[in-house]
């Protein structure tokens, strides 16, 4: 079964379940968002893919991550107060997070060039806009490693009652989702330090390179079916093996 | 205990109760509701109970700790059966003289009667003290009467023979009464209980869940923890005949564990229905089971919203999350959830016991019955009101609640708590009900009612409300979070002098952002202490904006402390001030250094020669 | 999805004697890949590595950068040439394995193979940059990347293999 919606007077296709940001997107409309992300369900907490819905005879805004396509839906992706109150919006996040390339283009895209609200004086975590993208994602690879601290203004993100979890693995997936790159990491030639905690890298057995934490190889071991050897050797010196190898074959 | 196989059963034990219980028995009535709990009425019943020992009556008189009887301003209330007569701020101390007099004699003690504080006329029996005579009290009308630690008390006045009634009609045909009724949820946003029924009892499946939300949160509301507290039963068979009507087989009350009281009592109200077999398999020899859990929560405002006390009753955190699709539809674990709050609840066992045409006629075209308000602030008469639909707000706040102490002029009253509006006096005679208060910028709520006088300054009021959401906001989403964080800000520079008039188009501009684009409804009404503030008292902000003055002399950055040419010497003024900072000659005029001033107003209240300015 | 460790993807069998014929060495690299498995959408043939072809150049490792990314940086190609004896070269890149070792560990299932190419591509909307995959992949094939956080590997450039296009010394071709 599949549902007919419009998008900016276009019709298009949906099936159920699909939320309209997906729709969208895959439609080529263009609509801006920071906390959204595939793998994780939408929450709707940057509040920048605002749209305009109509549906049953009422218009209003909505954010569309996490709206659910309808049959008879009629979506605007841009109108006068949807833009008004993303740049708000972005306005608010820039204050938080003035550090972040990706805040200030999008906000630049709505001509907020700087913000009338001072920054965020004492964020637990500089540029972070509490989206909890690195949170939902840790709790989707099975680790919850991550949570929200507190509530209101003095909403924090990090590892439960504020120190080191256990169940972190430093696979550093948080950082690879941030939208304004503010998890912190630390690399040296046999360690991670992520969330105040530091790992120990498994070493290639070739070249004494990291490869990844022993904590994560663990993780991986145990819920991916993969031999053990696999995660011995760093990725150059797996490929320069195998081109030595595939070498004999040929010539 | 026996079970009740029937409702034969409980018919027969009904009339046993009542038959031990000869009319005219005498009967002595103390609060044990939390706010008279405060006032140490536990203490009292002690003494009572002591008293009565000693005096050898302890076995023909009885004693009963009862619910909140909503006069919370004068507690510890006792009330005196059969003469009906009250006593207002009993003391310990009383009691010897009271078992003496009243209850030997029938003598009413004059000094421990209501008095009206205008005319210092007397009144010796609730019905006529105007606190209690303006009201329509059906949900609240059982509190003063029944004992909520026993379920006898509730039996012998009617109790759960809706229940029983609802359970002859079947469950279509009582769905089809609550809808008939026009009931509308208590909760706030006066939603028809009977479409959410409806659409819950029409989902697929077997297992659905019923909720009672009892997570008041709003500063200074407390109806629906004295319904718990004062009447635990009646919420149980309202939710016993909605699980009926819907067919849900387990319910849960979420109730803050800053109640404590009303868990023990719901607790307690809950193993007694158990045991009468009003819960759990086969009610009343019916083919019916249902059964209710309470849960506690950590007393987050925002579980109060739908979806955020479903999460939190699920474990995870308490979040407010997107509708559609509605509890009704997905609530608990995925399955249909039907969530009414505790004075809907408690309305349920009225409307089936009575009839919907009977509730039909309380009540305006748009909302039916009566709903109950805290009503609180600068007014005479604190304490928990219920009203007929419609009433004004000026009949509410001036015949029940006495009007504005020391004379004061009335200037605004805020309806429906942290996410409702201040009206000004040009709107005192529009009707209560949930249309006009929305129209209005305001709204029902759960029915919080604050009243303030000219001594209140709104901008403070707005300041406080904000800085109460901007903790309260789940942190969801940016716009409430930030907003409200940014809003508390630029409002509390304004009340500090550092207001400009651009700080306060950017109050509006972000108002309306926040207001348009947050997810939920905490979000989505929490600027409307901000808005209807700028609404009706523009003039208020420009006032801290341009003359750097606060008219209510409220805000401490923008009044002064003087001393004027009334100043007697009497040096009590300088002798009370923390900052020592009042010079002058005994019986010579005193000076204020205005350096070292904190505004504290010591110096305001202590003088007794009304000399003290404050501009 | 997880591989049978019996199945897994091999290095190649030194043992196995070669007849030179490249495309066959690729199958027999693999062990797993059929053919066609690695077809290409136009053409219908499979991207095809012939090392004795290739003098080094490099010019596949730019190609790639420059499809890829505007920036045009070698280190971000995803075909790499190595060197494995004097003026010897093998033009590594990925094989699409049929029981693919970072389609199984990937946790939140953003590796998948385009049934019209063959390629299994990186679905980045979905990619969350745990690296695994990356780690997996028993040929060193897949690259992460750190700065966008995401994985990156071969994706038969839609079925038009842009190195093959543009190697000058047949060393790579569509056949």
């Amino acid at each position: 079964m599949s549902i007919r919606l419009t998008i900016d007077d276009v019709e298009v296709k949906a099936e159920p379940g699909e939320y309209v940001l997906a729709v969208a997107r895959r439609e080529g409309f263009a609509i801006p968002s920071l906390c959204h992300h595939e793998s994780v369900a939408p929450i709707g907490a940057c509040r920048v893919c605002l749209v305009q819905v109509t549906f049953g005879g009422k218009t209003t805004l909505s954010t569309s991550c996490n709206m659910l396509a309808e049959e008879g839906l009629q979506v605007v992706t841009d109108t006068p107060e949807v833009r008004a109150h993303r740049a708000m919006n972005l306005e608010l996040l820039l204050a938080r997070a003035p550090g972040s390339a990706r805040v200030r283009e999008m906000a630049r895209q709505y001509g907020v060039t700087r913000t009338r609200f001072p920054q965020v004086a004492e964020s637990a975590l500089a540029n972070c806009i509490l989206c909890e993208l690195c949170m939902r994602v840790c709790s989707r690879l099975g680790h919850d490693a991550l949570s929200a601290i507190g509530r209101g203004d003095k909403k924090r993100i990090g590892p439960p009652f504020g120190t080191p979890s256990e169940r972190c693995v430093g696979c550093a997936s948080c950082r690879s989702v941030c939208p304004t790159a503010c998890v912190f990491v630390r690399d040296t030639a046999t360690s991670r330090t992520i969330w105040g905690k530091t790992f120990e890298f498994v070493l290639c057995k070739n070249c004494g390179a990291p490869v990844l934490t022993r904590e994560h190889r663990q993780h991986a071991l145990a819920h991916a079916g993969l031999p053990e050897d696999y995660y011995d050797v760093c990725e150059p010196c797996k490929q320069a093996d195998a081109a030595g190898r595939f070498a004999n074959v040929v010539w | 205990m026996t079970a009740f196989a029937s409702s034969k059963d409980l018919d027969a034990y009904r009339e046993k109760v009542v038959k031990s219980r000869p009319k005219g028995r005498r009967e002595i009535a103390v609060c044990a509701g939390t706010g008279c709990k405060a006032f140490g009425s536990f203490r009292l019943l002690d003494a009572f109970r002591d008293e009565l020992a000693v005096q050898g009556l302890d076995k023909k008189i009885v004693l009963r700790p009862t619910g909140c009887h909503g006069f919370c301003e004068r507690g510890p209330l006792v009330l005196f059966f059969p003469e009906e007569t009250l006593y207002q701020r009993v003391k310990p101390a009383d009691v010897k003289e009271i078992v003496e007099r009243t209850v030997k004699k029938g003598e009413v003690l004059e000094r421990l009667l209501v008095e009206d504080p205008a005319t210092g006329k007397k009144f010796r029996t609730e019905k006529e003290v105007p606190f209690y005579k303006h009201q329509r009290r059906l949900v609240l009308k059982n509190n003063g009467l029944i004992n909520p630690n026993t379920i006898d008390d509730y039996i012998a006045i009617g109790g759960y023979s809706a229940l029983a009634k609802a359970l002859m009609m079947g469950p279509e045909a009582v769905l089809a009464e609550v809808k008939k009724a026009d009931l509308r949820g208590r909760g706030g946003a006066g939603f028809p209980a009977g479409k959410k029924w409806e659409v819950c009892r029409s989902q697929p499946g077997d297992t659905k869940y019923i909720v009672c939300n009892a997570d008041e949160g709003d500063p200074g509301a407390f109806m629906d923890r004295s319904v718990i507290e004062g009447n635990p039963h009646s919420v149980i068979e309202g939710m016993i005949i909605g699980a009926f009507a819907m067919g849900a087989h387990e319910g849960f009350v979420y109730v803050r564990q800053e109640y404590p009281l009303a868990v023990e009592r719901l607790v307690l109200a809950l193993l007694h229905a158990r045991e009468h077999g009003l819960l759990g398999k086969g009610i009343l020899g019916s083919g019916f089971a249902f059964d209710i859990k309470v849960k506690r929560g950590g007393g987050a405002f925002v579980c109060g919203e739908e979806s955020a006390l479903i999460a939190s009753i699920e474990g995870r955190r308490g979040v407010p999350r997107r509708r559609p699709p509605y509890p009704a539809v997905s609530g608990l674990w995925g399955k249909p959830t039907n969530i009414n709050n505790v004075e809907t609840w408690a309305n349920v066992p009225l409307i089936v016991g009575n009839g919907a045409d009977w509730f039909r006629g309380i009540g305006t075209d748009g909302s039916k019955g009566t709903k109950i308000f805290s009503l609180v602030g600068k007014v005479n008469n604190t304490g928990l009101v219920e009203v007929p639909m419609g009433m004004t707000l000026r009949e509410v706040i001036f015949d029940i609640g006495g009007g504005i102490p020391k004379g004061k002029k009335f200037k605004a009253v805020q309806t429906g708590g942290p996410s409702g509006g201040c009206l000004p006096e040009s709107k005192l005679d529009i009707p209560v009900d949930f249309d006009t208060l929305v129209r209005e910028g305001a709204m029902m709520g759960s029915g919080g009612m604050i009243v303030m006088d000219e001594n209140t300054c709104m901008l403070d009021v707005a300041r406080y409300f904000l800085g109460f959401l901007k903790s309260e906001s789940c942190g969801n989403c940016t716009s409430c979070r930030d907003g409200l964080m940014r809003l508390h800000a630029l409002v509390a520079d304004i009340c500090e002098g550092r207001g400009t008039e651009q700080k306060l188009a950017l109050v509006e501009e972000l108002a309306a952002t926040v207001k348009a684009s947050s997810l939920c409804a905490l979000g989505g009404t929490s600027v409307n202490p901000v808005q209807s503030t700028i609404r009706h008292f523009r003039d208020e902000y420009m006032a801290h904006i341009r003359d750097r003055k606060c008219p209510a002399h409220v805000c401490k950055a923008l009044i002064t402390y003087s001393v004027n040419e009334k100043c007697n010497g009497c040096h009590v003024c300088a002798r009370q001030c923390p900052q020592k900072c009042i010079a002058g000659e005994m019986k010579g005029m005193h000076t204020i250094d205005q350096q070292k001033c904190i505004k504290c107003g010591i110096c305001n209240d202590v003088c007794r020669f009304d000399s003290i300015s404050v501009a | 999805m997880s591989v049978n460790p019996a199945n897994r993807p091999t290095p190649p069998d030194a043992s196995q004697t070669s007849s030179g014929d490249a495309l066959r060495v690729l199958a027999g690299i693999s062990g797993r890949v059929p053919a066609g498995a690695a077809r290409t959408g136009s053409g219908g043939g499979m991207l095809t590595v012939i090392p004795r072809n290739c003098v080094g150049c490099r010019t596949c490792e730019l190609t790639c950068s420059f499809v890829h990314s505007t920036h045009g940086r070698l280190a971000r190609s995803r075909i790499k040439v190595r060197e494995v004896g004097e003026k010897r070269f093998v033009q590594m890149t990925c094989l699409q394995c049929v029981e693919a070792a970072c389609v199984a560990v990937c946790p939140v299932e953003a590796l998948a193979r385009n049934e019209a190419t063959g390629a299994i591509e990186v679905h980045e909307g979905r990619c969350v940059g745990c690296s695994l995959c990356e780690k997996a992949c028993p040929f060193g094939h897949m690259r992460f990347d750190p700065e966008a956080g995401l994985a990156v590997k071969c994706d038969l450039c839609k079925g038009e293999p842009m190195c093959a296009r543009f190697c000058p010394n047949k060393a790579l071709e569509v056949r």
